[in-house]
């Protein structure tokens, strides 16, 4: 297998993870990336990662019961098999990175340390202080340079994914890409090609995610054929502090240790918010909320926050979006000795303290759950075949994805320090299946024996859409398109999506693609030309946006991280025990009937010009569906019927197994 | 909280702009509107997007480089107002106390490869002269690592979130540029070589030692102390510190980095000694 | 100069390395442990001896004596022990100075002060080290040196056999004197005693920042201590007034017979002031003997 390569594009945790087991297997690799590899964006994650240990599994935790909580917080769009050997893998996963070094906090007794995070019961998550994201990419990187040193690794650091290429038969056989500072298109020949290259944040203009998370390597993949799955699933993030470039984390412990939710009643009132007097000052969430006040659900709190500002018209400011998050009642010193750490970061963004002035925040776009639909090889026990070549397998044939890119792992919604793990495992458990891949391929499909032409054509297409680019005349600018896709997508379809703003956007969408298409760059040259680089990224845009919409219409339900108010099935109303009952037995049926409707991954093709949704069924063989319930009223007696009908269900299985 | 009412209506922002490696440097002006909350990379961005300097002409977007914008992935590094720093986290509001201007340079220790976007490949370069990984046996699942005190990992963990900005060696007058360009008949393999060779022969800078300390406090790292040790007595190791610790004055992290060569310089004695003796490695 | 070739542009790099870069470590290892033992060493001894002559001129002399009395071999003790540590420590010093930028308008904080100022302190020292030896001992005792070279430059001046007395003349023979001698004893005593600062850094002496701060209280100390001593023996000699210098000769030419009677110094004739009563051509018994310190 001397001579066969592979192409990792990508070098966050998942193309790091995939490229350093295959420098392990004996495979040379190719690793690709638009920054240097230690700078990628999965650097920022800050909270941890999750795996069974032994301290949860003697509270009565397991694997399982890992999964469990990730199809249930993924609202079971996940796919299950690929999920379930997640989490059988995660103590592992955990092992090894402890061993690379990780600077994992430790126990008195010198253990890894462990905290609890949203959507479980049990102290999964692994941290390294504030920065596990980092601590982790640096292992990974470090690992990598040491590969790099013993010559199976090469790097292409500062290069742009313009493209697989493929082959008559379809096959992808190497990629296209153009390097940041010479300007300089190239072709790299590949025996496979793994994409990783993390989320597509940019697409709502400010995201929390990085500056190099503008979804441009996927939308390159989807337009080349590949399938698209569940773009419509963005998860939302209640707290961040809106910035000019960026929308920064804010934790949510400043809720959790008293801080207070407000707006002024006044539209844009300008004066300081200490102000206002308290009679003045609309605490929306502990109105709306009495019973939980501050403190409700992740979810409701963006929604609501959301909706004062967008549909309420009352942001504390006029030209941006935000309310106050105000924890000047509190002692500064019991603030800093408590948030000491997080309260860091808003002053050192924003120059205030907020310890004598209230904070402004704002949900903002944190992860996609969506992404290349990819696939899995299931084992009959449940999980994966490992080794198996399917692993991973875009719809384009040696073209892999993983990590933030993929989209099964997390279904409608992730839970917290799941998504490196997700990387991490994925990346590992792809190599495995291109050795597989790579030892059974047949004459044909090799790189090395397709013609030279196949590549130099594939060079010439980008180099023509380079320079039409340099030449393109016309009144747009490319940084302001970017900015109206980002407010249109932020307005359209982030926390909280109704049809008639959901088709308008798709329609202003398609004015804006327009438009895209007719700027002209201020810069010309053919040296570090960020703004032809940009422009490209930007006009790339376009096909993801669009199916996030569209997938977003098509879907009358809420799922997830996908919340349509109009559809949204209602809590129990009656009084009357039976009717009571009965609204519940209506419940679960409408339940039922949504689940054969929408319990399905969309996939989004594009042919060019436009994206098409179709969907798939989704594999939930091993742990069967069941309601989430937040706050809804009526849960006991709900939850009551569905087990009933779930007992029965299981006995006439059996019943027809023994017949 | 800031005041806004005595800000000005629009400030300066003058730019050291190269064109190219190689190309003479020049200084752009840019006037914008004042706006609360701006950073320097945000600014950025609306010149970029404006594209017109403060006289009217019209310019090229100014070329940089940026990540995280969270001060984590250490792309973003440039000379404000003549002090190195990471550029996300420069606030204008703080930049124009002292004035209505902002100066953005390139670091000058690195080459510019346009504007203020330089190439820092040597620091990454130096990354591979130490060794700076756990040289563990493989990937295979071989069960949880070493135990580690709580002490250990303390100490440990604040080295280890170095990013590899380049503040520390921007700010060090024992680090000097290195700027090659290929020679005739050179070929890029050649070139390659002979700009790791002098990168190699060359200081290694702050961050590279704190990494080796890094490393060599880890119970698997510490196997393989020694290696990592040798190359930090090589040409242009830890000796060519002269203790001037403006590294740690500017490390953006705060990262303890003239312990880390107070710690190394110690281990480098008696590792060299050991040797000269032909002692073997300490036992751990 | 030969870094800075090697660095630019273009220049092809030579693949065997020079001896300078194959032992750096070690030369900057020795470099630091010079500036400790024996220059250091030295200068702590010799700014004690020099600070008695404040108090009392007789105690400096007998100190000198005491010197003295290694007779013939202490030239190749100076030369061992002194001038070549002192050359190494000082050019190798100054060959780690060139090509560094100092940039202190930048990063205006103490430590890089320090630094600046060691290199500064350096070069300071290394004129004023090339001066002040040749002002007082001469460099060389041969007698055409001497005689013709250094004498006429205001070389030489010191006689170890007239101690306080000559070297009390030699402080006062321009106003100038006294004045550089306080810029080089502060030039000198700062690099050392911050030198000590950064020597236990570069030897993992003082590692965290807590020890590192204590350290630098320390070094500050010595400072102080030693621009005392300094200063004490430029007051001491620049004030020494001429009935004073006449007195303290008288008793300096005393204790040199009694001691050459003891045999516990070497008479020399060249070692005494030549105002001193013992002078060559004022004492017939000395008269042949200048051989011994020919260099
Ligand atoms: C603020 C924040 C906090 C988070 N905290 C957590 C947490 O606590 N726990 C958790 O589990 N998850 C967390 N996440 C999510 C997690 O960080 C990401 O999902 C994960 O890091 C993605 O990793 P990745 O390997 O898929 O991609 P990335 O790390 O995003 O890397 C993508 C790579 O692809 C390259 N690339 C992209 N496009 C191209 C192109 N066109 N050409 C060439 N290369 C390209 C990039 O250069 C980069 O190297 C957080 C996310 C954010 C934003
Ligand atoms: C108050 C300040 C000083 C005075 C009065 C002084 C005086 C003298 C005298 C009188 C001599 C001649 C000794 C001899 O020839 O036997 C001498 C020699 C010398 N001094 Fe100083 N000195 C002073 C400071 C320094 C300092 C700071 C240094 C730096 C380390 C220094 C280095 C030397 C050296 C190297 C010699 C020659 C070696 C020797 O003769 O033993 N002196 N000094
Ligand atoms: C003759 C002229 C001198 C020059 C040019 C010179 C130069 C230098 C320089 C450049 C350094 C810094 C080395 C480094 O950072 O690696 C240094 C360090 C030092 N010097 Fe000197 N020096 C001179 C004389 C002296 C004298 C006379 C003394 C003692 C009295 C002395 C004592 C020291 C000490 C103790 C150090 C600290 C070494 C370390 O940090 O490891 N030097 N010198
Ligand atoms: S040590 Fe600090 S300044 Fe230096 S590269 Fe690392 S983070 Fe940046
Ligand atoms: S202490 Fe050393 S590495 Fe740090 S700035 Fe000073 S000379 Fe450079
Ligand atoms: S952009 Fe990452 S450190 Fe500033």
């Amino acid at each position: 297998m001397a001579d066969k390569r592979v192409l990792v594009v990508g070098g966050g945790l998942g193309g790091l993870s995939a490229t350093m087991k295959l420098a392990e297997l004996g495979i040379k690799v190719d690793l690709m990336s638009l920054t240097p590899v230690k700078r990628s964006h999965s650097v920022c994650a800050q909270g941890g990662i999750n795996s069974v240990n032994d301290a949860t599994r003697q509270l009565g935790d397991n694997e399982y019961k890992h999964f469990d909580d990730t199809v249930y917080g993924g609202d079971f769009l996940n796919h299950q098999p690929p999920v379930y050997e997640m989490a059988m893998w995660a103590p592992k996963v955990i092992d090894l990175m402890d061993r690379l070094g990780v600077t994992f906090n430790r126990t008195q007794e010198g253990f890894l340390d462990r905290r609890r995070f949203g959507g479980t019961l049990y102290k999964r998550t692994a941290f390294a202080g504030a920065t596990t994201g980092q601590q982790l990419l640096y292992a990974l990187d470090e690992q990598v340079r040491r590969w790099e040193v013993e010559g199976l690794v090469k790097k292409h650091e500062m290069w742009d994914f313009l493209g697989p290429i493929l082959n008559d038969n379809g096959q992808c056989v190497g990629a296209v890409a153009q390097d940041l500072f010479s300007m300089e298109i190239k072709s790299f020949k590949a025996d496979a090609v793994v994409v990783a290259s993390g989320g597509c944040g940019l697409i709502y203009g400010r995201s929390t995610m990085s500056m190099t998370c503008n979804g441009s390597a996927a939308s390159r993949c989807m337009q080349a054929g590949a399938k698209y799955g569940n773009a419509e699933f963005i998860q939302v993030h209640p707290t961040a502090i809106p910035g000019a470039d960026k929308l920064r984390l804010m934790s949510e412990s400043a809720r959790g240790e008293g801080g207070r939710v407000w707006v002024p009643r006044k539209p844009h009132d300008s004066r300081a918010p200490k102000e206002i007097p308290d009679s003045e000052r609309y605490y929306f969430l502990e109105e709306r909320y009495p019973e939980y006040g501050n403190l409700v659900p992740r979810d409701i709190a963006t929604r609501e926050i959301f909706d004062v500002c967008v549909n309420g018209g009352l942001s504390v400011e006029e030209n941006r979006q935000c309310v106050y998050l105000d924890l000047t009642h509190i002692e500064a010193s019991e603030l800093n000795r408590k948030l000491g750490g997080i309260l860091d970061i808003y002053r050192k963004f924003q120059g205030v303290d907020p310890c004598y002035t209230p904070m402004r925040i704002f949900p903002a776009v944190h992860y996609s759950m969506g992404g290349l639909w990819t696939n899995y090889d299931k084992k009959e026990s449940g999980g994966l075949i490992a080794g198996s070549p399917k692993n991973q397998a875009t719809s384009i044939p040696n073209l892999y994805a993983i990590g933030e890119v993929d989209y099964h792992y997390h279904g409608a919604n992730r839970l917290g320090a799941n998504s490196l793990l997700s990387c991490i495992f994925s990346g590992l458990f792809v190599a495995p299946g291109l050795e597989t891949l790579l030892s059974n391929q047949g004459p044909g499909s090799v790189a090395a024996e397709q013609p030279q032409s196949l590549y130099d054509e594939a060079v010439k297409k980008q180099q023509e859409r380079h320079e039409s680019l340099l030449k393109q005349s016309g009144e747009e600018n490319p940084y302001l398109i970017h900015q109206e896709m980002g407010a249109l997508m932020t307005n359209a379809a982030t926390v909280v999506r109704h049809n008639n703003q959901l088709e308008e956007a798709i329609g202003k969408l398609a004015d804006l693609k327009a438009r895209a298409w007719k700027c002209s760059l201020s810069d010309t040259g053919t040296w570090s030309n960020q703004n032809v680089l940009f422009t490209k990224a930007m006009q790339d845009m376009f096909p993801i946006a669009e199916a996030i919409l569209k997938g977003a219409l098509a879907r009358d339900e809420c799922r997830g991280a996908h919340y349509k108010p109009e559809f949204q099935l209602p809590g129990l109303t009656a009084e009357d025990p039976a009717e009571h009952r009965r609204q519940a037995e209506e419940w679960c049926d409408k339940f039922e009937q949504n689940i054969q409707k929408f319990l399905k991954t969309s996939v989004s093709t594009y042919d060019g010009k436009d994206v098409t949704i179709s969907y798939e069924d989704v594999d939930t063989s091993i742990e069967p569906p069941r309601p989430r319930f937040y706050g809804l009223v009526g849960a006991e007696q709900i939850s009551e019927v569905w087990q009933e009908r779930k007992k029965k269900k299981k006995e006439a299985a059996q019943a027809a197994v023994t017949n | 909280m800031i005041a806004h009412a005595n800000k000005p209506k629009t400030f300066f922002v003058k730019i050291l702009r190269q064109d190219a490696p190689g190309k003479p440097s020049y200084w752009e002006k840019f006037e914008l509107d004042y706006e609360p909350e701006l950073n320097v990379i945000s600014v950025l961005q609306k010149i970029a997007a404006k594209a017109t300097t403060a006289g009217g002409q019209k310019t090229t977007p100014v070329c940089w480089d940026c990540g995280c914008l969270e001060e984590v992935c250490g792309a973003c590094t440039m000379v404000i107002n003549n002090k190195v720093r990471q550029s996300c986290s420069a606030l204008v509001d703080k930049l124009l106390e002292d004035g209505r201007e902002i100066e953005l340079k390139p670091m000058s220790k690195f080459p510019v490869v346009r504007d203020l976007y330089v190439d820092r490949s040597r620091m990454f370069n130096a990354l591979k002269k130490v060794k700076a990984w756990i040289p563990v046996d493989g990937y295979y699942d071989l069960g949880p690592g070493p135990k580690q005190s709580r002490g250990d990992q303390e100490m440990a963990y604040p080295l280890s979130e170095c990013m590899t900005c380049g503040c520390c060696v921007e700010a060090c007058p024992q680090y000097s540029k290195i700027e090659l360009t290929p020679n005739v008949g050179e070929t890029p393999e050649e070139f390659e070589d002979r700009k790791v060779d002098t990168f190699n022969r060359n200081f290694v800078g702050a961050a590279a030692i704190s990494q080796v300390a890094l490393f060599n406090l880890n119970p698997t790292g510490k196997m393989n102390a020694g290696e990592r040790l040798d190359a930090l007595t090589e040409e242009g190791g830890i000796q060519v510190c002269g203790n001037a610790q403006n590294c740690v004055a500017v490390c953006p992290k705060k990262i303890p980095l003239t312990m880390s060569i107070g710690r190394i310089g110690r281990a480098v004695t008696f590792n060299t000694l050991r040797k000269w003796f032909d002692r073997p490695a300490k036992k751990h | 100069m030969r870094r800075q070739a090697r660095r630019w542009k273009g220049s092809v790099v030579s693949s065997a390395p020079s001896f300078l870069e194959r032992h750096e470590f070690l030369l900057r290892r020795l470099h630091s442990l010079a500036g400790l033992v024996p220059v250091g060493a030295y200068m702590m001894v010799h700014l004690a001896v020099n600070a008695s002559v404040f108090g009392s001129p007789r105690i400096f002399q007998r100190l000198v004596f005491h010197i003295h009395s290694l007779g013939p071999v202490l030239p190749l003790v100076e030369w061992t022990f002194i001038f070549l540590p002192i050359i190494f420590h000082g050019a190798f010093g100054l060959f780690i100075t060139t090509g560094v930028k100092p940039n202190i308008e930048a990063y205006p904080y103490n430590s890089n002060l320090r630094y600046t100022l060691q290199r500064a302190t350096g070069v300071i020292a290394f004129l004023f080290i090339f001066w002040h030896v040749f002002h007082m001992h001469g460099w060389f005792h041969n007698h055409f040196w001497v005689t013709y070279v250094a004498h006429p430059l205001m070389g030489a001046e010191f006689s170890p056999y007239n101690a306080g007395s000559s070297a009390a003349l030699a402080m006062q023979a321009s106003f100038l004197v006294p004045v550089l001698y306080t810029i080089g004893i502060l030039a000198v005593v700062f690099h050392f005693s911050n030198g000590l600062f950064t020597l236990g850094i570069t030897w993992g002496i003082w590692i965290s920042p807590t020890a590192q701060e204590r350290a630098k209280l320390l070094a500050n100390v010595v400072f102080v201590i030693f621009a005392v001593a300094g200063m004490a023996s430029i007051v001491g000699l620049y004030s020494m007034s001429q009935e004073k210098i006449a007195e303290v000769r008288a008793e300096e030419d005393e204790a040199y017979k009694v001691l050459v009677e003891t045999g516990d110094i070497v008479p020399n004739p060249e070692k005494h002031s030549p105002l001193s009563e013992y002078a060559p051509g004022k004492h017939s018994d000395a008269e042949e003997s200048d051989v011994e310190e020919g260099e």
